[in-house]
Parts: structure tokens; sequence; C-alpha cells
């Protein structure tokens, strides 16, 4: 691919050396006048123009050149030419520069056309601009034009041919259509601009409603019989062929004198909260679709504010690099139809660099602490689920075989076997049972999975040493959250009957706006705290990671109250 | 007394088979999962179903709820290894059932429970 700066330098000088045959061509034949000299110093003003805006938007750079050596060629059609090269590139630039100029004038500020009714309308004019031109090659008769001959070859007939006259009236009411639709897609395309893209639309789109007119003027004249172009009309497209370039240089002189705003938007940004920042930056542009795209290096990706991931290569939307090319600090993601802005965004970007610095750590930050809680809630989700299966082999393996083996005991009993040794095996077969029940229980409670957190818990409350006062809905809530409400509760029953002293202990578990509360309180002697390392500060550990907290009530001689707060939004 | 037994340890049910004949009951059939338990209850017709609670495809409790639906519905005997303290006092039974944890379990123990109304 050519590099498109390259490709702007090319075409800029074959515009250039293109400008120079035509102004020789029509000084030989002495019909150089001052419209020609004005021509030329409007061709000069957009090849200027069309390089000022090479740097920001290159594809636009490229599109205008076209245009302009388009319209320089159609320039070659003066006196009409009677060399075979000039008359084929003249042929050249009347067929494309209509639909050039369209393409152009749609495509900017980005060089590109927006949606489906632009492209389809630039694809018409195309072929109608090639047709209208291929017509009379085709179908013409040489002999109409006496003067003419040599730049009408007719190709497919010779004598008789077809009465051109129709032919041109079509073809200029089809122009007409044509430049009335193009009126319509720039006013659109006016009305639905970012506000702060108006500034450089504006002015374009006015110098391209004027060029309509003009162009819409000349067919109107074709239709009406008049054949040629008037010297008014000559004179208005001349005009038209200056403002384009002009409305061009205005809007980007226009976004030099919009630096201002970058000032408030430094003072904005003093007071600015963190998470602020992008807003103030799309305040400043005029473009409240603008997305603030923080590099975060060691992830080597783009995250917003939050710490979010930013897609930066969205359809229709341009992004804006901030900082060195190699190391960018972020980059801003708006609307293409701002690039020709750039070096306003870069100004702000500049200005709001202290402040970017701030909100890229604070994303880090949030970013880290996000995967942190994600890894904290997969680690004891996977210690969940390694309990699960422990107490599930411990069930299916061991305390089947004991249980098995009782069976066998027995029936060794009926077939008479010591009496007295078998009690005894018996008695530790029992033991060996219960001992296993309780480490599988510990490990994980099978109840719970199987028939939740209510029955789980009146179990619990059932076994515990002390009377127990249970308040539990018969509400299912998910597998993790249902797991560290019961092992809050257990942890907490089992202080309160070896470490409290008490006589009786509550426990209570409702759900409140979408979160489980967990309340277990006894009338003990209090003074409870979580130490490291501790049941409750693993608890503690186990409810935050399900973004939970717990909290500890233990005043001396006042008992105790443990309280777990776990959001729960499924169920 | 004609026998269903359904359980998903073979070992068990292999030795519960042997006991349950040696105290004069008719073991007619043996079951290790939900679907062919209810299978064989249509096919054989037993008096007495035991069941495990915690079966691999659907939950004993389940199985027996639906049995107790049904006319002519045998006697269900739900067993366990957990002991009653692990399904809490307040533990809805379905109805009509009783329940022995498999430690508990003999001949004798059975048949004095089926002799309760």
């Amino acid at each position: 691919m050519i590099r498109q700066p390259a490709a702007a330098w090319a075409a800029a000088a074959a515009t250039l050396a293109l400008l120079v045959v035509d102004v020789v061509r029509q000084l030989q034949l002495g019909v150089a006048d001052t419209g020609l000299a004005f021509f030329a110093f409007a061709t000069c003003v957009g090849v200027a123009a069309a390089l000022a805006v090479a740097r920001w938007q290159p594809r636009m750079a490229v599109l205008i050149l076209a245009w302009l050596l388009l319209s320089v060629a159609d320039d070659l059609g003066v006196d009409w030419p009677t060399s075979r090269p000039v008359s084929t590139v003249w042929m050249l630039g009347t067929a494309l520069l209509p639909a050039t100029y369209a393409l152009m004038v749609l495509a900017y500020p980005a060089g590109r056309l927006r949606d489906r009714s632009e492209r389809a309308f630039v694809a018409v004019a195309y072929t109608v601009g090639i047709v209208g031109m291929s017509f009379p090659l085709l179908f013409g008769d040489p002999r109409d034009c006496a003067d003419c001959a040599p730049r009408v070859p007719s190709l497919l007939f010779t004598g008789t041919a077809l009465d051109l006259g129709v032919e041109a009236h079509v073809f200029a009411a089809a122009f007409i259509a044509l430049g009335l639709a193009f009126i319509a897609l720039i006013v659109r395309r006016l009305l639905q601009a970012p506000p702060g893209a108006r500034i450089t639309l504006f002015p374009l789109g006015l110098a391209a409603v004027f060029a309509a007119g003009d162009f819409i003027a000349q067919r109107v004249v074709v239709l009406a019989g008049g054949g040629g172009l008037t010297p008014t009309l000559d004179w208005l497209d001349r005009f038209a062929t200056l403002a384009l370039p002009l409305a061009i240089l205005f809007g980007i002189a226009a976004i030099r004198r919009r630096r201002g705003p970058v000032g408030d938007l430094v003072v904005e940004l003093g007071s600015a909260r963190p998470g602020e920042v992008r807003a103030a930056l799309a305040r400043t542009l005029g473009d409240p679709s603008l997305q603030l795209a923080l590099w975060l290096p060691e992830r080597e990706e783009f995250v917003d504010e939050q710490g979010g991931r930013v897609d930066i290569a969205a359809p229709g939307r341009a992004m804006t690099l901030l900082g060195p090319e190699q190391e960018p600090l972020a980059a801003l993601v708006h609307d293409e139809r701002l690039v020709a802005q750039r070096p306003l965004i870069e100004a702000a970007g500049a200005a709001a660099r202290l402040a970017l610095e701030n909100a890229r750590l604070q994303a880090q930050l949030r970013a880290q602490l996000g995967e942190l809680r994600a890894s904290r809630t997969r680690l004891v989700d996977a210690a969940d689920a390694e309990r699960r299966r422990l107490e599930r082999d411990l069930h299916d393996g061991a305390q089947q075989r004991l249980l098995a083996l009782g069976l066998a005991l027995q029936l060794l009993r009926d077939h008479g076997g010591d009496p007295q040794l078998l009690e005894q095996a018996e008695a530790e077969l029992q033991l060996a049972l219960r001992e296993l029940r309780d480490l599988a229980r510990g490990i994980h409670p099978a109840i719970l999975s199987e028939q939740g957190l209510a029955a789980a818990v009146r179990s619990l409350a059932d076994r515990s040493s002390l009377p127990v006062t249970a308040k539990v809905a018969d509400d299912r809530y998910p597998l993790a959250v249902e797991t560290a409400a019961y092992f809050v509760i257990s942890e907490a029953l089992a202080n309160v009957a070896k470490h409290a002293d008490a006589h009786a202990a509550t426990v209570s578990v409702a759900r409140m706006n979408g979160h489980l509360l967990v309340e277990v309180s006894d009338d003990g002697r209090g003074g409870a705290a979580a130490e490291a390392g501790g049941g409750l500060q693993g608890l503690a550990d186990r409810v935050g990671a399900l973004d939970g907290r717990l909290t500890i009530e233990s005043a001396d001689a006042g008992g105790t109250t443990i309280r777990a707060d776990i959001p729960c939004a499924s169920s | 007394m004609r026998v269903l037994i359904v359980d998903d340890h073979e070992s068990f049910r292999r030795l519960a088979v042997r006991m349950l004949g040696e105290a004069g009951f008719a073991v007619v059939g043996e079951a290790v999962d939900a679907a062919s338990a209810l299978g064989a209850v249509a096919r054989l017709a037993p008096d007495v179903v035991l069941l495990d609670v915690v079966l691999p495809d659907r939950s004993g409790l389940a199985v027996a709820a639906q049995l107790a639906a049904e006319p002519a519905a045998p006697r269900v005997v739900l067993t366990s290894s957990r002991s009653r303290s692990d399904f809490g006092q307040s533990f809805m039974w379905p109805a009509g059932c009783s329940f022995v944890p498999k430690h508990e379990l003999s001949g004798a123990g059975l048949t004095a429970l089926l002799q309760q109304p």
C-alpha cells in the first residue's frame, strides 16, 4: 500500500504539472484570460488546503487532490482540444469530475462515506457521468461538428447518427436530479453531525451547496436550449472551485480559534472528581459519544475510567492517540466526523495530561482490584467444589464400606459368631461411622446442597448443645451464598457452645434488597473478636469473597452478635 | 413380605439381600437408580420398598412421594448412610414413609417397623 502522505504529495505534483500544461496551452492558443488566472489561483489554493490537512486527514487530502486534478483536466476542454492525448484527459476529467466532487464533500472529514445512501448516491453519480460522456463517443456522428471532429472519434457508427439533442437533455435532467439529491445529503449530514463537528462541516457544506447550485443552473440552461455556458455561470463555476479550499482552510482556522475552550478545560479538570475526566473532555470537544481509553502498558490494553476494556476500533469511530506514539498515555475514541478537529483534540489531551495520568492510575487500580476480587471468588468456589467432592468421596467410599461391614457383622452374629467379640466390633464400627459422618459433615454438609439452607440450618440448630431458635425462610440462594451463610452460622454456633458460656442462641436468615442477612446472637459473656488466622477471620474472608461484609458485635457481658451481609443478585 | 431393594451401592445391596432373606423376607428385586426402581415396582408389585435417600439420577424422597401417590402403593422404608439428626428434627418425610439409617438396619428391626400401622 502506498503511504498516504506520499500519495498526497504525488497527486499535488501531478495536479500542478497538469495545470502548467493547461495554462501553456491556453497561452499558445491565445485564449488565456482573467478567468484562467483565477482558475489557476483557485487550484493552487486547493492544493495548499489539501496539503494542510494531509497530516490529520490523509485520505481526505488524496480525495481533494483527485478532485483538483480532474477539474484541471476538465479545464483542458477550453477551445476544443485537437490533440488526442489532451482530448482523452479532458474527457476523463469531464466524466469523473461531478461524482468525485460529491464523493470528496460527502466523505469529509474522515475520507469515508458514512452510510449506504451516500455510497449509492456516489455510485449513481459516477455511472451517470461516465455514461453521459461515452454516449456521444459511441453513437455520435463526427460530421455533426466540423470543428471537433478529432475529439469525437465515433467508435461504433459513422454516417447516420442519433439525435444527440435528446440525449443531452436527458443527461442534463439526470444531473439536475443528482444535484438536488446532493444538496439534500449535505443538509442531512449537517443536521446529524455531533455539535463539535459542525464548525468544520458547515463552511464546507455551504461551499458545496453553492457549487451544486451553479452545477444545477448550468444544466437548466442546457434544458432551456441555451447550449453552452454563460459567462456568469462560468465565473460562478470558478468561484465554486475556490470556495471549497477556502472552506477547508476556514475550518482549520476555526479549530485553532477554538483552542480557547481548552483553557476552560484546564480549569474544569482542576475541580473534577475521579471518573469525570471523560465527561469534561466530551464537553470541550463537543462530542457526547467521546470515549476515553486509557492505555495500561503492562496489560497491553485500553480500559475506561472504571477499568473495563474499551473497543477502540468500532465502525464510524476514529481514534486520536495522546502522548508519545510508542508509549501512549491514552486514546480518545470519537465520532470520525471530528477528525478535522484533531489539533484541538490533541491540545485538549495535552491540557488533560495530569488528570489522565491520574485516571490511568485509578483505572489500573480498579482493574487490579476487580481481578483480585474475581480470583478470590474463584479460589473460594474451587475450595467449596473440592469440599463437596471430598464429602461425596467419603460418602460413596469409606462410609459405604463400613456400612456393608456392619451388615456383615450382623449376619455373622446370626451365623454363630462369638457374641462378645461381635458386640465389641459393632461398637467400634458405630463409633467409626459416627466419626466419619461428623468429618464428612464438617467438610461439606450434604443436606445443604440437597435440601437448601433452611433445612441445613435447622439441622445445625437441632444438633447444637444449647437451645437454638432458628428463623429461616425456605428460600433458595446461589450455592456459594448458601455455603458461606451456612459456615458463618455453623462456626458462630460452635463458638457459642465452646466459649460464650451462653444459655441460648438465636439464628435468623432473611433476604432484604437483594442481600442475604444472616445473624447469630447469644446471651453469653461477649468479648469475641476476629483474630488473624482464627475462625472468625476465615469467615470474614469467605463472606468478603462474595462482596459481603461480616461484622461482630461483642461487648463485655453483653452477649455476641455476628452478622453477615451477602449480596445475592440471582437466586 | 416381598421386598424391593433400591440402592446404588452394590456391596450394600448384596448384604442386605442376604440379611433380609435370612430374616424371612422375600427379596424379589434390586434396582440401582430411581428410573429402574419405578419400573421394578410396576413390574414386581412388591409389598415393601427399601429406598436409599440419595440416588444417582433423582432424590429417593421424590421417588417415595411418587410411589405414595399411586394406587396400591407399597410401604416405603427410606434408608441412608446419614443419621436422623443430619436431616433435622423438623424434616418433613414424605407421607407414609419410615426411615431407618443404614447402620441400624436389621431384619428384626424392619419386621418391627412394618408391624406398626
